[in-house]
């Protein structure tokens, strides 16, 4: 049976022993591209498929997936999504969160079961605790990379020894940067680095691209879970309890598989 | 057989201090295992989860962070075990002490100490000092009237082997504790700043988010560039290699910061603490030890 708290603390381990992993995650965001359903996170604006309705996200979040004129980026996370290696973690939204019709769907679209699946929620809900003050604190032993959005501060993270940034929709405007940071591992001999991703759907792309390229590192996508330090916003209901003290079931869920 | 069993063992300074203890002990010949219910402590000493607890024949116990009421028939562990945060399994032990133990009186079959090491973060309350055979205080300051009616002594917690770097950033302060409002960081954090400090490394357990965010995140924008989080940081070395002065407002003359500081070199902006404290090495912090447990 596998444990949402064991999952993460199997994380914990590789970090604390430095052996390189990567850890990507497929929420329900990177599910709807690769359902190949038009995705639009606009203002005021979220349209899911046919589906339209109001949204609340800011302009860092917003994002355009078009199936017909974004094909080559959906190819791409599929690749990502079914790309197997050893310590190549894939975290899947949970029939907990996504509900059972598309947690089944993610298994079956991967084809062959890989032990390496996890939670795209691990560092999040019941686990987030954890993660802030037994992860967060790891990183302090590793030089640090970090992908982020172009309005986050980062001179908070003690650990940082280098920042990419992204802009909108980097998924497809900032593709080309995957090449970039390729080229920087080469050229600095890059190794036993850790690189943290806070950059949406481009995680997904560049995390497969990069442990392909060098799996001498560790890569992990970050989300959302830094926003307290880096000045983002606490839009996301873990982080308004856990920070704010809002009172919301999701920081003490343990997610179920 | 030492067994040293805590109602918490998160890394904030009463667990550092219990693994320092286990590990001397352990080092100067004496069987030692510390027990806690989370997991920090397990790669720090030798160590088990709180479930594997169980006193037996002859051992000596050092309890902290237990409300305990009673003595109890403690030969199931498994239900000690639990969510540790809520205070659970500490529930738990209690109640089946206080039931079991009818005559409320110090165990027979083992030796029970209890330590007041450091400060009590989760809150378990205070302890029926009539259960203990002898009673721990780190410093004089930490001495309760009520617990000094039981027999008990006062000595500090061991050091850690730390040593002055070969070289250290200028100007960069360090804030250290645990994150939460007793320890008022926002206070330390200004005072470094204001005594011309170029940056300030908070290192500490994150304790309480909602203090953090509301009254340590917002130095990020006051001070663009010159405010970093560090979190709890496993290698003391590396944290006081990292930074050249310390900086504290809590007023917790138990703390080993101070000593701490002094071992490495780094200077101390803090309260101070009695000499004879700061004095003591770890042989004659020992030998109070021994002497006290008739080791």
């Amino acid at each position: 049976m596998k444990s949402f708290v064991e999952d993460f603390y199997r994380l914990v381990s590789l970090l604390k022993r430095r052996e390189p992993f990567a850890f990507n995650r497929f929420s329900d965001g990177e599910l709807f591209i690769l359902q190949n359903k038009e995705l639009i996170l606009g203002d005021n604006l979220v349209k899911i498929g046919d589906k339209v309705m109001k949204g609340h996200y800011r302009k860092e979040d917003f994002k355009h997936f078009h199936p017909d004129e974004h094909s080559f980026y959906r190819d791409r996370l599929v690749d990502a999504f079914r790309y197997t290696a050893k310590n190549y973690f894939k975290g899947i939204s949970c029939r907990c969160c996504a509900g059972e019709a598309d947690f089944r769907w993610q298994l079956d679209f991967h084809g062959r079961h890989d032990e390496n699946f996890t939670w795209a929620n691990l560092f999040l809900n019941g686990n987030y605790g954890r993660f802030i003050r037994e992860m967060y604190p790891l990183f302090n032993g590793y030089r640090t990379v970090i992908v982020c959005n172009e309005n986050s501060d980062v001179t908070t993270l003690p650990f940082i020894c280098k920042d990419f940034r992204v802009g909108y929709n980097a998924m497809v405007n900032d593709y080309g940067l995957i090449d970039t940071m390729k080229r920087w591992i080469d050229e600095n001999g890059i190794r036993g680095h850790l690189f943290m991703f806070s950059a949406s759907a481009f995680s997904k792309m560049a995390i497969h691209q990069l442990y392909r390229h060098c799996d001498a590192n560790t890569y992990i996508d970050i989300g959302t879970t830094l926003n307290a330090f880096t000045g983002m916003r606490l839009d996301r209901s873990y982080l308004k309890a856990f920070w704010l003290g809002a009172k919301h079931k999701d920081i003490d869920k343990i997610c179920i598989w | 057989m030492i067994k040293i069993v805590s109602g918490q063992s998160i890394p904030v300074g009463s667990t550092v201090a219990l693994a320092n203890l286990c590990n001397q002990f352990h080092s100067r010949g004496h069987e030692c295992t510390f027990f806690g219910p989370d997991r920090w402590h397990l790669d720090k000493c030798r160590s088990a989860p709180l479930s594997d607890f169980r006193p037996g024949n002859g051992d000596i116990v050092i309890a902290h962070g237990i409300r305990l009421r009673s003595v109890a028939d403690l030969d199931d562990p498994g239900t000690l075990a639990g969510p540790s945060r809520d205070g659970g399994w500490r529930r738990a032990l209690e109640d089946r002490i206080f039931n079991i133990g009818a005559s409320r009186g110090k165990p027979d079959a083992f030796r029970l100490v209890l330590t007041r090491s450091g400060d009590d973060p989760v809150r378990a309350g205070r302890p029926a000092f009539s259960l203990f055979h002898k009673i721990h205080f780190s410093c004089e300051a930490q001495r309760d009237r009520r617990a000094s009616r039981h027999p008990h002594f006062v000595c500090p917690d061991f050091v850690r082997d730390l040593k002055k770097p070969l070289a250290r950033p200028e100007r960069v302060a360090g804030v250290i504790g645990s994150v939460r409002p007793e320890n008022r960081l926002e206070i330390s954090i200004e005072k470094a700043l204001q005594d011309g400090m170029e940056s300030v490394i908070v290192y500490g357990y994150l304790l309480d988010p909602v203090y953090f965010y509301s009254n340590i995140a917002p130095f990020a924008k006051k001070y663009p560039g010159r405010i970093r989080f560090a979190g709890f940081v496993d290698d003391p070395q590396k944290m006081y290699d990292s930074v050249s002065d310390v900086y504290r407002c809590a007023a917790k003359p138990w703390s080993a910061v101070k000593r701490e500081c002094i071992l490495t070199g780094t200077r101390y902006h803090g309260p101070d603490s009695p000499e004879t404290e700061e004095a003591a090495c770890n042989d004659s912090i020992y030998d109070v030890w021994k002497n006290e447990l008739a080791l």
